[in-house]
């Protein structure tokens, strides 16, 4: 089941990114967890929605901040040199909101899933091991992890 | 012409993402509301009339799904066409968008081109002739 909601995701993570941010994306085929606890050290916002339906669990997204600002400006057409907090922490719940709505469509599930609004959290609280996917971008790497329950 | 458009999603990029995009596709003259969540859009209806509505279905405080019930039992702004702009789209949720009274659908992520075929859908073309004072603006969609 992981490994086919990974696949979802890593398309949608490319539809999303380049729709919506103009960015074309690559996975890295490095050991994710090693690459994730480098990514946690960075300076970094991080955000999960939780989902329930035939299988439920949460999505994790953790965007380096230099990066954030930069799909925001993308996002909003705009320079970011002015972007607040609301801007940039919106963008972020935002991308993983559409992210993960996109990647659970894929799935044709019988019933809809029922998602919860982004939250922030701590990029400390992103989670390690199985489940991770690494994401190459024309910037920093970014990271989204799937835990199921 | 100018339309009255209200904007319904918790995320502040997006409101202006999807209000940029409608400028640039020619609707310029318009005048944009926007509600964080479907309460707040209720309370923006009472008191403005609105040609259209774009909504977002996972908002905080009230959904899309219960703001569309909630217009549509409405008797006064029942005929105003409420459009969904949300991730959640499996076949089930969309059916269950439109039997609750939505116009239309559109999945995130979504192209410029897909917001404009929307407006041209329920408003008619815009008039390319008309003061676009934003024009200017960067859109590279």
């Amino acid at each position: 089941m992981m490994k086919t909601i990974l696949t979802a995701m890593k398309i949608s993570i490319s539809e999303v990114m380049e729709t919506m941010f103009f960015l074309p994306v690559e996975y890295s085929e490095r050991l994710a967890a090693k690459e994730v606890k480098m990514l946690k050290g960075k300076q970094n916002k991080a955000c999960c929605l939780d989902f329930c339906g035939d299988f439920s669990g949460t999505v994790y997204l953790l965007v380096p901040s230099r990066f954030l600002r930069e799909m925001a400006e993308n996002f909003m057409g705009e320079p970011g040199d002015l972007f607040g907090d609301e801007i940039l922490e919106g963008t972020l719940t935002e991308t993983v909101n559409m992210m993960s709505g996109n990647a659970l469509r894929k799935l044709n599930a019988g019933s809809p899933f029922q998602l919860t609004v982004p939250r922030l959290i701590p990029g400390s609280e992103f989670p390690e091991g199985e489940g991770s996917i690494i994401v190459k971008t024309t910037g920093p790497e970014m990271a989204v992890h799937i835990t199921l329950q | 012409m100018s339309y009255s458009i209200l904007i319904v999603d918790d995320s502040l990029p997006m409101r202006s993402v999807i209000k940029k995009t409608i400028r640039a596709a020619g609707y310029g003259q318009s005048e944009f509301l926007e509600a964080a969540n479907g309460k707040e859009a209720l309370k923006l209806l009472k008191n403005n009339w609105v040609d259209m509505v774009l909504t977002d279905h996972n908002m905080p405080v009230m959904n899309g799904l219960d703001f569309i019930r909630a217009v549509k039992a409405d008797a006064i702004i029942k005929t105003i066409p409420v459009v969904v702009i949300s991730t959640e789209g499996n076949e089930s949720r969309v059916r269950e968008f439109m039997d609750s009274g939505a116009a239309g659908y559109l999945a995130k992520p979504f192209t410029a081109e897909a917001i404009r075929d929307l407006i041209v859908k329920f408003l008619g073309e815009a008039s390319y002739d008309e003061d676009y004072s934003d024009s200017n603006e960067n859109l590279d969609f």
